[in-house]
C-alpha cells in the first residue's frame, strides 16, 4: 500500500529539517505514538496504538535510517509487528524537504507499507482510510508545531 | 483464560455488568463479533450476552403511530414484518438481503448499527426512513437521529458505557419505499446500495450505502428535488450531490471510482421503480 502526500510549512528549511530529526517532536506530532525513542544512531523504537471500531492494535516498530542526506531527504525503513506477532508491519519510507518561496518548505512523503497477518484481514480498503487520517493528524500537529518554533 | 459470560435480565443490569468489567464486549446476534473473533481481530475478555433482556425483542407499535424495533431483533423477524409497509417497506427489504438465513436468524439490528459496517444494508435503509437510536447509560436514555449517530468507519455516537436499546421509526406513510444494493454474489455486503422513499408531496429522501462510512443523503438535493421527480437532469443533479458527499474504499467489491459511478445509476434505477409502483396503485 502506497501512502504519499505533501505539505507545505511556513518555515525555512534548516529550521525544518532540525525537527523531523528530533525524535519527542515526532512522536508528539504522530496520532496515537506512545512511545519513541532512540536506540543507537539511526535506530529507534516506536509504540503506536491504533483503532478502527472494536479492533486496537499496538505496533512495535524498529525504525531504521538507511540514508540521509541534510537538510534534504531522509529514506528509513520500518518493521514491526502488533499483538505477539499477530501481525507484521513493514514500510519503506522516503521523506523530501524542497525549499519553497518566501522561506517556506515544502515536505513530500512517500511510504510503501505492507500489513500481513491478523490485521492484513481487516482489507486494505479501510487500512488506507484509517492511514490518511494518521497522515492528515500528523501533518497538522507538525505543521502547528514547526511554523511555533520558527517563529519564537 | 476462558472468557466469561454474563447474562442480564434488564438493560440497567447489562450497564451495570459493564461498569464492573469494562473491557467484556456486548453480545447480540454474535453475528459480526464471533467472526471477528475466531480471525483473531478481537479478543474480547468476556461477553455480556444481550438475549435474555426482554424490552430489546419484538417489534412494537409507540404511542405516536411510529415503530419501536428493538435492538435485539433479528433480521429474519424484521424481514417478515406485516408492520414494515409504505414508507418503511424497504427498511424490511434491506433486512430480507443481508447475508444469508443462518445470519438472519442470529444477527441483530442494533448489532448491525453498532458495528456500523460501511456495507451492511440497515444503516442506507434506516437513514432514509429518518430513523432514530435510543441509546441507554446509567444515567438515562437519549435519541440521536443516524446523521449524528455514525461517526466514522466502524465508530459511532455510543460511548463505551452506553447500550444501544431500540431504532424509532415515524408512523408509516403510503410511501412507496424501496432499499436496492448492488453485490458481488447474493448474500455479500453491498458494494454500493440505494435507499429511497417517495413521499405524497412529490418528494424523497433518498440514502446511499457502501460509499462512505456513514450513509449519504443530502437534504438540499432532496429539497430541490421535490416535484421534479420526473425531471431527468434533477435526478442526475441529486445523483451529483451524493457523489460529492461520497467517500469509498478500494477493495475487493470495487475500487472507489466504481462506487462512485455506481451512486447515480442506483439512485435513478431505484427512483424508476418506485414511480412505476405508484403509477401502477
Amino acid at each position: 500500500m502506497l501512502i504519499e502526500g505533501a505539505f507545505t510549512v511556513a518555515a525555512p528549511r534548516d529550521k525544518v529539517w532540525p525537527m523531523i530529526r528530533d525524535t519527542e517532536l515526532m512522536a508528539a506530532c504522530l496520532p496515537g505514538c506512545e512511545e519513541a525513542r532512540e536506540e543507537d544512531d539511526g535506530r529507534y523504537r516506536v509504540a503506536v496504538k491504533v483503532k478502527v471500531g472494536p479492533i486496537a492494535a499496538r505496533f512495535l516498530l524498529q525504525i531504521e535510517i538507511l540514508e540521509e542526506e541534510a537538510p534534504l531527504s531522509l529514506h528509513c525503513r520500518t518493521r514491526g509487528e502488533e499483538g505477539s506477532r499477530a501481525s507484521q508491519l513493514t514500510a519503506d519510507s522516503l521523506v523530501r524537504l524542497e525549499e519553497g518561496a518566501a522561506g517556506e518548505t515544502e515536505v513530500t512523503y512517500r511510504s510503501d507499507v505492507q500489513v500481513t497477518g491478523r490485521l492484513g484481514k481487516f482489507g486494505l480498503g479501510l487500512m488506507r482510510k484509517k492511514a490518511d487520517q494518521l497522515a492528515a493528524g500528523f501533518v497538522e500537529a507538525f505543521r502547528r508545531r514547526a511554523e511555533a518554533e520558527a517563529v519564537s | 483464560m476462558a472468557a466469561f459470560l454474563e447474562r442480564p435480565r434488564t438493560v440497567e443490569e447489562a450497564l451495570t455488568c459493564k461498569a464492573v468489567r469494562p473491557d467484556a464486549r456486548f453480545l447480540a446476534g454474535g453475528a459480526s463479533l464471533i467472526a471477528m473473533r475466531n480471525a483473531g481481530l478481537v479478543v474480547p475478555d468476556g461477553y455480556i450476552a444481550l438475549e435474555g433482556i426482554e424490552e430489546l425483542h419484538g417489534i412494537m407499535q409507540s404511542p405516536d403511530g411510529g415503530l419501536r424495533i428493538g435492538a435485539m431483533t433479528r433480521h429474519r423477524l424484521c424481514a417478515a414484518s406485516a408492520s414494515l409497509t409504505g414508507s418503511l417497506e424497504l427498511v424490511r427489504q434491506a433486512a430480507r438481503q443481508i447475508a444469508n438465513p443462518p445470519v438472519r436468524n442470529m444477527g441483530t439490528i442494533g448489532g448491525s448499527l453498532a458495528n456500523a459496517d460501511p456495507g451492511a444494508d440497515y444503516p442506507a435503509a434506516l437513514s432514509a426512513a429518518d430513523a432514530e437510536v435510543e441509546i441507554a447509560a446509567a444515567e438515562g436514555r437519549r435519541r440521536l437521529g443516524l446523521a449524528d449517530f455514525f461517526l466514522d468507519w466502524y465508530e459511532t455516537a455510543l460511548g463505551e458505557d452506553e447500550l444501544l436499546t431500540a431504532i424509532l421509526l415515524p408512523a408509516p406513510q403510503a410511501g412507496p419505499s424501496a432499499y436496492r444494493k448492488l453485490a458481488r454474489v447474493s448474500g455479500d455486503y453491498a458494494t454500493a446500495s440505494c435507499a429511497v422513499v417517495l413521499d405524497q408531496d412529490g418528494g424523497l429522501r433518498a440514502a446511499i450505502g457502501g460509499c462512505g462510512p456513514a450513509p449519504l443523503r443530502s437534504t438540499e438535493a432532496e429539497t430541490a428535488i421535490r416535484g421534479r421527480l420526473h425531471d431527468a437532469a434533477a435526478i442526475a443533479d441529486l445523483g451529483r450531490a451524493l457523489v460529492d458527499l461520497a467517500d469509498p474504499i478500494d477493495d475487493v467489491r470495487g475500487s472507489a471510482a466504481y462506487r462512485r459511478l455506481l451512486i447515480p445509476r442506483l439512485l435513478a434505477s431505484t427512483l424508476a421503480h418506485l414511480l412505476r409502483q405508484e403509477q401502477a396503485a
